[in-house]
């Protein structure tokens, strides 16, 4: 009796992690089967080098929201956040080098800031987090406003250089997020931090009981969530030559979509970045099919919800809770004609 | 004495008046009247470069004439109900002639109507809010998208005399501009020229970052492209270089123009060798248009001859017949020197 409930949990999380890295893996691989049959100029080495930066820079944001989601918690100002870095970046400097450098500062430090006021809206004034983040992107917004009335500026060359340049042929921006995700994995599963950040999204109960600090880990969440977002302004803002102020707009729900494909639950706990990162690749991969399939654009928003659609359906069911309840009713259905004969 | 010395300054005094009246006079435009009037100019989007020098453009033309005592703007920032309650409310006030960019389209008509009924001269330009023009608004002030489709058409025919491969690139699904410059287009391009692009434009939603995933994916899948067309030059900008990356040349543009595209063709034309450009003008002044007619309207001017605002050919690579391609590099990039506008008043506008 007392074995079981040991057991259990174990067995879950274990299938977790082989389901969401399996399924996004197989995905990608399926997907990359489809381009090669009937879109190969998809997966041609040119265009991969014009959307792979896109990929990365998704990959960036998905991270970040994976933290937020890590707790428990949703993050609704990943707009503002990359949107106010992009402006920032532009409008700062204003084509001027020098002014670069400054300009990225004031980006982190706005980032931190956001990221510390939402923090401390859910993690202590325990807000809703969908109701604090989305303040938070109205109030990020008013300042990407007062920044540039809401005009796009001309990237500075350095940063068009840096983020949007080539090393060893593949886009530097490929290197920012691959970078990123070392240091994420390796924060996560190998500190001691990294562990006590997963250990109270699992449980903030527990990890309570035991002593962490709860509440400081969720507000750093999501100061670490906007510290992603605002990389990703800042590559977004030297990939596209003259970024609009709205840039993060579309980012949101894709944001959150890598964050599910990968399989990290919605409720909380155990991160899979590298299965995120996949996801990301996934995502962006799917929409250049689209692209080279050369169907009408409602059909690729379409497809594109349909992957979605799917690739939620698969972790929504529960497989061995599935299983347990037929297995369930099927012995309740005999107990009953034992009890009727 | 005392009495000639009052007559004689009087006498200059009125000769003067009389002077710099006929001075002003002469420059007074004849759409501008002897009533006084105030005017007001809603935007329903004011956030981009191109509405930035709009707006200054707006105001430029506003100042021309002296019967405006009272020239106002508004931004709608993309809400359509702000956009609704601005047009409300600057009817309420009494003000007498209102030049609306509906971005909202026929969602404004409505206020319009409303504006128009409680006895303000009212006149839409641009996007086109449906209604009539005399019952529901004073006048509307088209841009003919069909004719810069022709201009580009023209030009295409041109370049490419045996036909070709033309992609076409417009801003969100199903946008009238967009369709309007197809139709335009296909009147002169016959079936010897196949538009490579999904049927009736790629969707690019005018973004930079989403144009450079459609073109990179187009360039990929396309081995021949002979000529791009875009109506908005300058989103183009950030993903040409994608062309370098498949050691491809960058092909013809057909597009409307801009500083930060103008600058790119200077830099990289001797790298491409078959990237010619022809632009048309962006069409900033398609608010001077409107304003005269609203202006008009109000002070009892002349109404003026021209009813659609007609982008005139701005730039062309090849004949340079209308003009050579410009740059100023000096410049900032987002501003359009087709534009009435001189290019360093609008580099202020642009960047306050």
């Amino acid at each position: 009796m007392t074995a079981q409930p040991h057991r259990r949990p174990r067995q879950v999380s274990r299938f977790a992690l082989a389901k969401g890295f399996v399924t996004v893996v197989i995905s990608t691989i399926v997907l990359i089967g489809l381009c090669l049959t009937f879109a190969p100029s998809s997966v041609a080495a040119g265009a991969l080098a014009g959307s792979l930066p896109f990929a990365a820079i998704l990959m960036i944001v998905g991270l970040g929201q994976m933290l937020v989601v890590q707790q428990g918690g949703f993050d609704l100002s990943v707009a503002g956040g990359v949107s106010l870095s992009v402006v920032l970046a532009t409008h700062y400097p204003s084509g001027d080098d020098a002014q670069l450098l400054p300009a990225v500062l004031i980006a982190y430090t706005c980032a931190v800031a956001a990221g510390v006021v939402n923090g401390l809206l859910v993690g202590f004034v325990r807000l809703n987090a969908i109701v604090a983040t989305i303040g938070m992107n109205a109030l990020i917004y008013g300042v990407v406003f007062a920044v540039s009335g809401g005009v796009p500026r001309i990237t500075t060359d350095l940063l068009a250089q840096v983020a949007g340049g080539e090393s060893f042929g593949v886009g530097n921006a490929v290197w920012f997020a691959i970078a990123i995700l070392a240091v994420t994995v390796f924060a996560m599963k190998k500190t001691i931090w990294g562990r006590r950040f997963e250990a109270i999204g699992a449980n903030p109960l527990a990890a309570a009981a035991i002593g962490l600090n709860v509440r400081r880990h969720q507000m750093m969440a999501y100061v670490l969530a906007q510290l992603f977002y605002c990389s990703a302004g800042l590559l977004i803002a030297g990939i596209t030559t003259q970024p609009t102020a709205f840039q993060g707009d579309s980012l949101l729900l894709p944001s959150v979509a890598v964050v599910v494909l990968g399989g990290t639950s919605l409720l909380g706990g155990r991160g899979f970045p590298i299965s995120t990162a996949i996801a990301a690749l996934f995502l962006n991969q799917l929409s250049q099919f689209a692209f080279a399939v050369g169907v009408p654009y409602s059909a690729q928003t379409i497809i594109q919800a349909l992957a979605l659609g799917l690739g939620i359906g698969i972790y929504s069911i529960h497989m061995p809770s599935f299983f347990g309840k037929i297995n369930k009713l099927s012995n309740r259905e005999e107990e009953d004609d034992a009890i009727l004969s | 004495m005392m009495l000639s010395y009052l007559k004689g300054s009087i006498a200059i005094t009125a000769s003067l008046l009389a002077l710099s009246c006929g001075a002003a006079l002469a420059e007074t435009p004849s759409w501008c009247g002897p009533n006084e009037a105030s005017l007001a100019l809603l935007d329903g989007f004011g956030g981009n470069s191109w509405r930035l020098v709009t707006t200054a453009s707006g105001a430029a033309e506003a100042a021309l004439c002296p019967s405006i005592t009272d020239y106002q703007y508004a931004d709608g920032q993309g809400n359509t109900q702000k956009a609704i309650s601005d047009i409300k409310s600057f009817a309420a006030k009494g003000t007498s002639a209102i030049v609306v960019f509906g971005d909202a389209g026929p969602a404004v008509l409505p206020a319009l109507k409303a504006a128009f009924a409680a006895g303000s001269v009212v006149v839409p330009y641009r996007v086109d809010v449906g209604g009539e023009a005399g019952k529901d608004y004073t006048k509307f002030i088209g841009s003919s998208f069909k004719d810069d489709g022709v201009s580009w058409g023209n030009w295409i025919k041109g370049i490419l005399p045996d036909g070709g491969n033309v992609l076409f690139l417009s801003g969100p699904a199903g946008n009238s501009q967009g369709l309007d410059e197809l139709a335009g287009m296909k009147t002169v391009l016959d079936d010897k020229y196949k538009f490579i692009n999904p049927e009736p434009f790629d969707v690019t939603n005018w973004d930079p970052s989403l144009t450079q995933q459609v073109l990179s994916a187009e360039i990929a899948k396309n081995e021949k492209i002979d000529v791009i067309v875009s109506d908005f030059g300058p989103s183009l900008v950030g993903a040409l270089p994608v062309f370098k990356k498949f050691n491809r040349s960058i092909p013809a543009i057909a597009t409307s123009d801009g500083n930060s595209l103008g600058c790119f063709w200077t830099d990289n034309v001797k790298d491409n060798p078959d990237f010619k450009l022809f632009t048309v003008a962006t069409g900033n002044d398609n608010v001077r248009l409107a304003e005269q007619w609203a202006v008009a309207s109000a002070t009892g001017g002349t109404l003026p001859t021209e009813e659609i605002f007609k982008a005139p050919v701005f730039e062309d690579s090849v004949s340079g017949k209308q003009s050579a391609v410009q740059c100023r590099a000096d410049l900032p990039g987002s501003i359009y020197l087709s534009a009435v506008m001189p290019g360093d008043d609008q580099a202020k506008a642009v960047t306050k």
